[in-house]
C-alpha cells in the first residue's frame, strides 16, 4: 500500500483531496458510500453498519446510514464538494447468512441499502453506480486521483463501478 | 439490567463464562472425535471481548477466506452462533469425511459444503447442549445457514445484529489437537444483553 492509503474502519468515515487511495475491508451487510468531486478531486468513503441513529445522542454518527451521510455532506461540503457534480457510488448490502423459516434474518443488508438511497435522494444526490445485494462481501477502494472506484470480491474477477 | 453490554461483565463472570466454554468445548470435541473417529484434545478455552477489529485481527484477516456457520438462539436465550472453519481445520474435517484436501476454499463443491455446514452444526448444537444442561436454560435451535465468505464480512453479520445494543463480540477459542497438529477453531456464543444477565443471574453470579 501506497504511503497516502486511508483505511476505513466499521462505522467510519475518512476522506482527502488530490492523490491516494481510500479503502475499506470486506463490507458484508455494510454498506460503503464513496462520495467524489472530480472539480476539486475530493473523495470520500463512509462505511455504515445499520440504517438508523435511534439514540440521538450516540456519538458514533458514521455507524448509521442516516447520521452518517449527513455528517459525511456536511463535512465534504465545508471542504467546498459541489453537489451538482459530485459522483456517488455505493457498494455492499449483501445477505450472508439465510435461515429457512425465518425470512427477515439478514435482511439488515437490504434494509441499509434503502436507508442509504432514501437519505441520498432526500439530500439530491444521484447513484451513478452501485453494487448492492447478493450473499458475498466486497472491499471497495476510491482511488482520490482519477474517481475510480474498485469492488474485489473473492473468487471473482475486480470490478469497477 | 445489570449488564448493559458484554465488556461490563466482570473477572469473576468471565471466569464463569470460561469454565462453561470449557465444558461446552470439549462436549463439541467429543462430537467431532466421534464423527472423524480420532483422538481430539483441546486446550482450555480462552474468551474474549473483542471489538470487530480486534476479533478479526485475532482470528486472521479482513479478506481471509472462511466458512462459517451461523445457528439462532431462541427461547430462554436469544442470540447467533457461530462457528469458523480456517482451512486447516476443513481440511482436517473434509480429509477424513470424503477424502480430499483443498488449497482454497473456492475449489469445494456443494457437497463439501454441506459436510462443513453439518460438522459446524454438530459442534454448535453439542455446545449449547452443555451449556443448557448447566446453565438450567432452554435453548431452542435453529436450521444451520453456512457460507464462505472474507471473514471481515462474516464477522459484521454478529456486530450489525447485536449493533443496537453492543459493540463487541464474545469469543471462544480453544484449540483442537488432531493426530498432533493443533488446529484453529473459532466459536462465537452472542447472546443478547439481557439472555446475558439472564444467564449470570441464573449461574448466581450477578
Amino acid at each position: 500500500m501506497a504511503e497516502k492509503d486511508l483505511k476505513v474502519g466499521i462505522g467510519d468515515m475518512k476522506f482527502t483531496r488530490g492523490n491516494g487511495v481510500i479503502i475499506t475491508y470486506a463490507l458484508g451487510s455494510c454498506i460503503g458510500i464513496t462520495m467524489y468531486d472530480p472539480g476539486l478531486k475530493l473523495g470520500g468513503l463512509l462505511h455504515i453498519m445499520l440504517p438508523s441513529r435511534v439514540d440521538p445522542k450516540d456519538p458514533k454518527v458514521f455507524k448509521y446510514a442516516d447520521s452518517g451521510l449527513n455528517e459525511m455532506i456536511r463535512k465534504l461540503t465545508a471542504f467546498g464538494m459541489v453537489k451538482s457534480r459530485t459522483v456517488v457510488k455505493i457498494a455492499g448490502g449483501a445477505k450472508m447468512f439465510s435461515i429457512s423459516g425465518n425470512a427477515d434474518f439478514g435482511n439488515i443488508g437490504q434494509r441499509n441499502a434503502a436507508m442509504v438511497k432514501k437519505i441520498l435522494a432526500e439530500q439530491h444526490f444521484r447513484i451513478s453506480a452501485e453494487d448492492v445485494g447478493g450473499s458475498h462481501a466486497r472491499t471497495m477502494l476510491l482511488n482520490v486521483a482519477t474517481g475510480d472506484v474498485v469492488i474485489r470480491s473473492a473468487g471473482r474477477p475486480e470490478k469497477h463501478l | 439490567m445489570r449488564i448493559k453490554s458484554y465488556e461490563d461483565m466482570n473477572l469473576q463472570e468471565l471466569d464463569v463464562m470460561k469454565e462453561i466454554s470449557s465444558i461446552g468445548t470439549s462436549h463439541a470435541a467429543t462430537a467431532l472425535s466421534k464423527m472423524l473417529q480420532k483422538e481430539i484434545r483441546i486446550t482450555i478455552p480462552e474468551v474474549s471481548i473483542l471489538g470487530y477489529e480486534e476479533a478479526v485481527d485475532k482470528m486472521g484477516e479482513m479478506e481471509e477466506l472462511v466458512a462459517a456457520t451461523l445457528v439462532q438462539m431462541s427461547n430462554e436465550v436469544n442470540g447467533l452462533m457461530l462457528f469458523i472453519f480456517k482451512m486447516d481445520m476443513a481440511n482436517a474435517v473434509l480429509e477424513k469425511l470424503i477424502g480430499k484436501r483443498y488449497e482454497s476454499f473456492t475449489d469445494m463443491d456443494e457437497l463439501d459444503y454441506s459436510a462443513l455446514e453439518e460438522i459446524g452444526n454438530i459442534i454448535i448444537c453439542s455446545y449449547v447442549n452443555a451449556f443448557t444442561k448447566l446453565v438450567g436454560v432452554e435453548i431452542d435451535l435453529s436450521v444451520p445457514s453456512s457460507t464462505v465468505n472474507m471473514l471481515g464480512g462474516i464477522l459484521t453479520v454478529p456486530i450489525a445484529e447485536g449493533g443496537y445494543e453492543t459493540d463487541k463480540l464474545m469469543y471462544i477459542n480453544a484449540e483442537f489437537i488432531v493426530d498432533g497438529v493443533s488446529l484453529s477453531d473459532g466459536l462465537l456464543m452472542l447472546p443478547d444483553i439481557k439472555s446475558l444477565n439472564n444467564i449470570l443471574e441464573k449461574l448466581g453470579v450477578s
